[in-house]
């Protein structure tokens, strides 16, 4: 997958004939890449909803007033 | 500087480096203000100074020895040749990157006018100095005596970090040649290294009083001041920008120094001359980040501390390589980073009695080892330098990046530089009776008498008829 493997070899030319994109799978893999990004995206959305969702509910189930943090305030 | 393109590119190369040092002060700043953000209120202005005094003690030793370690030290000695000299001895000749040049006894180590780079980048890798000391700090709060703490700070920031640089950050560093070791933006030369010398450290020192139950539950003993902890963390980001750069050369024309008859290529380039760009380290630099948030966010269950934290381990994880990959690769490996971190945070935390108090070790630590495994993987083919390329064991040419290379740099880097020389050296501490405050005053707290000098200082005031 090394785009470059001897930076002597990919240089030694003039300037503006030097292939500009080292990274590695430079010009096949790109497309693979965006597609993970968005299956990644789309997935974090739906697990971090899905625990808020069920972080929430549990919480309001406990019901408590609106002054019962006060309570629960530590500095020590 | 006899012609002005020359006196352009000298100059633009000090103040490049010096703006460098500027922003990296505030991942400094960011330190102390999230350490003193975690620490208990009775431990606030101790756990501050033990941060603060560390930029003198580790500034001094590295002007005196550090900065000489890092040039003096590529080659081993003994262990590869250097480029240079094509000696395994420590490079202390007439070459023109001797250590014997940078003593403090030295006239390049001050104002020089025939030298405008030395200072510069000495200061910038200063800053990388108290940023490996600093992450040791962060471990070992509320039950280490400043005296322990300027000791392992001395000896991180101004012996073993640079000995690690020396030999895996040098352009002529024996690490590149024989293993093929690449770590552009220091996951293991500073992150790996300090993380494991933190845990070592944590190993002799113990947990604070209460961290666990008597059945050996661990409790949480979380940030009480949370914003204090959100702004250094942020000011660490910022400051992480200029470590970044720090760790580039601007401008530099690869023709020549490669040898490349009748060609001329200026680019920025890596610690290790390489060309990469900093339009590319910034995409880089920007989507581990990201990476680093969502998997924090997601790993944590959105708890603040450990989403801040996990952003910094996500740009630490792919920062081995982020000189060459793309965007979504570093993206992916810093979220890789955080989740194997995290989990090993906790596990180390339960099975080993381990009491990180800020998760410098995982965030640092762990993510820089696996950051480092990974890029064998990930650059497996690419040079480690543009001046040669060979066989892995040679020594007298560059190896190529290559997963048993890389894994055995991470082993280097956390264990053989870190882990073991801060077990051994807290050891000796704790031999001397000098490493951990008394059971008394940790409980009191290290701040208990200025406090209490505070509230009669109040009170006099208060009383007062004039």
């Amino acid at each position: 997958m090394a785009t470059v493997t001897n930076w002597i070899d990919h240089l030694n030319k003039p300037a503006d004939q030097v292939a500009g994109a080292v990274y590695p799978g430079a010009g096949s893999s790109e497309g693979l890449l965006v597609i993970l990004a968005i299956i990644v995206w789309v997935g974090w959305h739906v697990l971090t909803s899905k625990s808020e969702s069920e972080e929430l509910e549990r919480l309001a189930r406990k019901r408590h007033g609106a002054n019962d943090h006060k309570s629960n305030i530590t500095d020590w | 500087m006899t012609d002005q393109l020359g006196a352009l590119t000298t100059i633009f190369t000090e103040f490049y480096y010096w703006i460098t040092v500027v922003l990296m002060f505030l991942i400094h700043v960011g330190f102390c203000m999230y350490e003193v953000g975690a620490s208990r209120y009775k431990h606030h202005q101790h756990t501050l100074m033990k941060n603060t005094m560390l930029i003198p003690l580790v500034t001094v030793t590295w002007f005196l020895f550090g900065w000489w370690i890092y040039w003096a030290f590529p080659t081993g000695p003994g262990i590869a040749p250097s480029i240079m000299n094509e000696s395994t001895a420590l490079i202390t000749d007439d070459s023109l990157f001797s250590a014997k040049f940078q003593v403090a006894t030295s006239s390049i180590m001050a104002v020089n006018l025939g030298d405008h780079i030395n200072g510069v980048f000495w200061a910038a890798f200063l800053l990388f100095s108290w940023t490996a000391a600093s992450i040791v700090s962060g471990a070992i709060i509320e039950r280490i005596t400043t005296f322990a703490f300027g000791i392992l700070a001395i000896a991180i920031g101004s012996v073993f970090w640079t000995i690690d640089a020396a030999w895996g950050w040098h352009f002529d560093g024996w690490m590149l040649k024989i293993l093929g070791y690449h770590d552009a933006y220091a996951s293991g030369v500073i992150h790996a290294i300090a993380g494991g010398f933190a845990l070592g450290v944590l190993m002799v020192l113990g947990p604070r009083i209460g961290k666990f139950s008597s059945s050996g539950e661990p409790r949480n003993i979380g940030p009480r001041n949370p914003w204090l902890v959100t702004i250094g963390l942020f000011l660490i980001y910022t400051g992480f920008w200029g470590f970044y750069a720090a760790c580039n050369i601007p401008i530099f024309d690869l023709g020549p120094e490669y040898g490349m008859e009748g060609i001329s290529y200026w680019t920025a380039t890596n610690i290790y001359v390489t060309p990469t760009t900093l339009s590319g380290i910034t995409f880089n630099f920007l989507m581990s980040l990201s990476g680093g948030l969502l998997a924090g966010y997601w790993i944590a269950k959105g708890d603040p501390f450990w989403t801040y934290s996990s952003g910094l381990a996500g740009i630490i994880c792919a920062s081995a390589g982020n000189d060459l990959y793309h965007p979504i690769q570093s993206m992916i490996i810093g979220m890789i980073g955080v989740v194997i971190s995290y989990k090993l945070h906790y596990w180390v935390e339960r099975k080993f009695k381990i009491d990180d108090a800020v998760g410098a070790v995982a965030v640092h630590g762990y993510a820089g080892f696996i950051g480092l495994v990974i890029c064998g993987f990930v650059l497996n083919g690419y040079p480690s330098s543009g001046y040669s390329v060979g066989a892995m064991w040679d020594g007298t040419t560059y190896a190529s990046i290559n997963p048993l290379g890389m894994f055995l740099g991470a082993i280097i880097m956390f264990f053989v530089l870190g882990l073991i020389p801060g077990y051994i050296i807290a050891k000796v501490l704790h031999g001397m009776g000098k490493l951990r405050i008394p059971r008394e005053v940790e409980i009191a707290g290290l701040d208990y008498e200025i406090m209490e000098t505070a509230k009669s200082d109040e009170k006099a005031v208060a009383t007062a008829t004039r």
